[in-house]
């Protein structure tokens, strides 16, 4: 129970059915006092652990509160910090479910001898099939690949018929103190929406050298110098704006070359990509291995899937696209659909530098001028 | 609900509850014990008279004692009230303390080592004894240091001390150096002699006793100089500006006289379900529980014991849901179970310190409490342990 309205209405819906229920919330992190995260307002805050407690007490059932801040800071926190280091869009959102969510929360429904493990996430699990929510706009199945095939026998998510309407509905009936709370929209820990900052304050802890950071040279296609970046944590793939340079016609971060410290820049047409590689893939469906088969791939939150042949090595797969695709993005998740089933998922590999391969094949401008900054950034689930 | 968890809080005692509701019937038990007119003289008498009764149970003098909303504050007025007295008298100001003290101690002491004052911890062996040669040989090497604070008995592991030969070899070393205990943990486990000890200032709180909770006191000598922690008026003697909170003061007073004389028969009492915690839980799981504390010197209420391969937090919470309120050690934060500080301390890793229950009888308790116990606990041991190690994907 993250204290907001989901998984508030989620457990109600349980205690409803007559189950015996017991509310769990992980506090994830220390906000900063005098923060706007002390007060509350994303998932996890110390704010939202008091509002799921009281969600409990009104409803009647057992609420604990689980220290998972040193797991959410090496597994989530740290990764993101060294993500963008090494020019990688991160997904906070899928790492937390994968490492800290439903992993550790399905040991403890174990020692507690409980039978299912609830959440208040839009998707459904049919027939041992994760499935996206009836809510199309709230869908929530892009971030839940990594929990893990074993985990679907044992994992319920009440919400996934649901529309969020008709779960505010719910929560004014019960009085419930957070029906009308504003959905979280950006990163629990991030403080101000400020990514450039969290990253340099997290890989300071960590000891790492900050010169990474420093202000780098950003290059067209063919490699000249035509503008500096203030860091190449503070853009990402698919960027347009914020990078102080004037050309004809509008330019994209097409790649971060992390070890050069330098930002490749082009129009439009060059951020379109035929394939990409996944890795760390994770099976949710029996897949053949090594044959090509014809699925849906979603690679960013919030865009449509699209067609492509997906070829699965063991923990890699391949995934090469029916057309060309703008706005792939290394280190975003990249999950496979047989229409609304969850076939799998992974993190997108960094390509390999195509500086050279791709300079001479630039297409002419056509499309892809609603891609806009930050498209590809971490957004929250 | 089965409390095995006196240490966090003990039950209201029905004679405080008694003298508390008798209080609050009376229509002229409304008074402020610092105004002269009538109501105000009865308030003064109610104070007074609660003051001569916990006094009387740690055998200190009344004047000696100064009313506060609990043990933290008492902590905090003894620490950095005395402290920060002594360096503003340019005297020694820095404090000596160990690392198994209640929170209240060492926040203490870190506020008063940002503010400039030494502080020197002394370290514990991995049973939670602390050698008080180590005091001996700390007040030897450095001499800015003006008060030694330890406690009578560990909140976690139920470790007593002997204050009274502490303040001796403080004493035998540099007598002008004050010795501070909290007694909070101690208080109707063990006699409490404050005049008997020598020592300067002892910490207490009704709420362990069977008192209600919000009020505490600071017992010291009249001549330690504390400047007072809270800003306001001339109330306690100026040490505790406020107006008493004289309603819990009266219950205090009631819960200290029964601590005071009855901590004997209470003693003997929660012996007899403390062995039989201890020899029941060594019985059903051999191998499988380690005694963490000072076997030999204990309050006599306290069985702390680690269960390897096992998360401390996934058996209460089990425990919980079956009825049985027991602590996975210190739980003075927001609800959420950190690693023991005190295990920690000792010298144990993390994985250990939270691995830990911490079972507390009370005078509530009875043998049948300690059997259901015994009985839920195995399968709840067994269960978490199979579901992974320390709670955590194996």
């Amino acid at each position: 129970m993250s204290g907001g309205v989901d998984s508030s209405v989620a457990a109600s819906v349980l205690v409803e059915e007559g189950h015996e229920v017991v509310g769990m919330t992980m506090s994830l992190y220390d906000a900063p006092p005098r923060s706007p995260k002390a007060r509350g307002g994303t998932c996890c805050s110390p704010a939202e652990v008091d509002q799921a407690k009281q969600v409990c007490e009104q409803l009647g059932i057992a609420h604990y509160t689980l220290d998972e801040r040193d797991r959410f800071r090496t597994q989530v926190i740290d990764d993101f910090a060294r993500a963008y280091a090494v020019g990688r869009t991160p997904n906070p959102c899928a790492r937390c479910n994968e490492h800290v969510k439903f992993g550790p929360l399905l040991v403890r429904a174990q020692a507690l001898g409980a039978q299912l493990l609830v959440t208040g996430h839009y998707a459904r699990v049919q027939a041992g099939r994760l499935r996206r929510g009836a809510d199309a706009s709230k869908d929530q199945s892009y971030f839940l690949f990594a929990m893990g095939r074993d985990a679907l026998s044992r994992v319920r998510f009440p919400l996934g018929a649901w529309h969020k309407q008709d779960v505010r509905k719910r929560a004014r009936e019960l009085g419930l103190p957070n029906a009308d709370a504003p959905d979280s929209q950006e990163l629990c820990f991030v403080s101000g929406g400020d990514y450039a900052r969290a990253v340099e304050d997290h890989l300071g802890r960590l000891g790492e050298g900050l010169s990474r950071l420093d202000a780098g040279d950003v290059r067209d296609e063919a490699g000249r110098v035509i503008g500096k970046h203030r860091g190449i944590h503070r853009v990402t793939v698919g960027q347009r704006r914020g990078l102080g340079i004037s050309a004809a016609e509008p330019q994209y971060v097409l790649r971060v070359l992390p070890a050069e410290r330098a930002v490749v820049v082009g129009p439009a047409s060059s951020l379109r990509r035929e394939t990409l590689g996944i890795e760390g893939f994770r099976k949710l469906a029996d897949l053949p291995t090594g044959a090509t088969f014809e699925a849906l791939v979603q690679f960013r939150h919030r865009s449509p899937p699209v067609p492509a042949s997906v070829t699965v090595y063991g923990e890699a797969a391949h995934v090469v696209f029916n057309a060309p695709v703008h706005g792939v993005a290394a280190g975003q998740a990249a999950v496979i659909y047989d229409g609304d089933c969850v076939l799998g998922g992974g993190w997108i590999a960094s390509e390999v530098d195509r500086s050279h391969a791709t300079h001479g094949q630039r297409r002419p401008k056509d499309e892809g001028e609603d891609e806009d900054e930050g498209e590809a950034g971490p957004g929250a689930s | 609900m089965i409390n095995l968890d006196h240490n966090a809080t003990t039950p209201l005692d029905p004679r405080v509850r008694t003298a508390m509701v008798d209080h609050l019937a009376r229509s002229d038990h409304f008074g402020n014990a610092s105004s002269v007119h009538r109501s105000g003289r009865e308030a003064r008498r109610i104070l007074e008279s609660a003051r001569r009764k916990v006094a009387a149970a740690v055998g200190a003098e009344a004047l000696g004692v100064t009313f506060t909303a609990g043990g933290s504050e008492a902590d905090t007025l003894a620490i950095v009230g005395v402290c920060t007295a002594l360096r503003a008298a340019g005297r020694p100001c820095g404090v000596l303390t160990s690392r198994l003290e209640h929170a209240a101690v060492t926040a203490s002491a870190r506020r008063l080592e940002c503010a400039g004052h030494r502080v020197v911890f002394v370290e514990a062996d991995r049973a939670g004894r602390i050698e008080f040669a180590a005091v001996v040989c700390a007040l030897e090497r450095y001499g800015d240091i003006g008060l030694v604070s330890l406690a009578s008995a560990n909140h976690e592991l139920g470790n007593a001390y002997d204050i009274q030969d502490l303040v001796g070899r403080v004493r035998a070393t540099r007598h002008e150096v004050w010795v501070h205990t909290d007694a909070v943990q101690a208080f109707g486990k063990v006699e409490l002699n404050f005049a008997g000890w020598d020592v300067d200032l002892m910490s207490l709180s009704a709420h362990k006793i069977g008192g209600p909770s919000g009020v505490g006191a600071l017992i010291h000598r009249r001549e330690v100089d504390l400047t007072p922690q809270v800003c306001g008026g001339g109330q306690e003697r100026g040490r505790r500006p406020g107006t008493e909170n004289l309603l819990g003061i009266h219950g205090f007073g009631v819960a200290a006289e029964l601590a005071g004389t009855q901590w004997h028969a209470r003693r003997a009492h929660m012996d007899l379900l403390r062995d039989r915690l201890r020899v029941g839980l060594a019985d059903r799981f051999p191998d499988q529980v380690v005694f963490v504390g000072d076997p030999e010197a204990h309050v006599g209420n306290t069985v702390c014991a680690m269960f390897p391969g096992c998360s401390g937090e996934m058996l209460m919470i089990n425990l919980d849901l079956s009825g049985i309120a027991v602590s996975t050690g210190s739980a003075c934060t927001v609800g959420r179970v950190e690693p023991s500080s005190t295990m920690l301390a000792m010298g144990y890793d993390e994985t250990a310190a939270r691995a830990v229950l911490r079972f507390s009888v009370g005078v509530g308790n009875c043998v049948e409490d300690i059997d259901r116990l015994l009985e839920a606990l195995p399968g709840i041991v067994r269960r978490v342990r199979e579901a992974g190690s320390e709670g955590r994907p194996a």
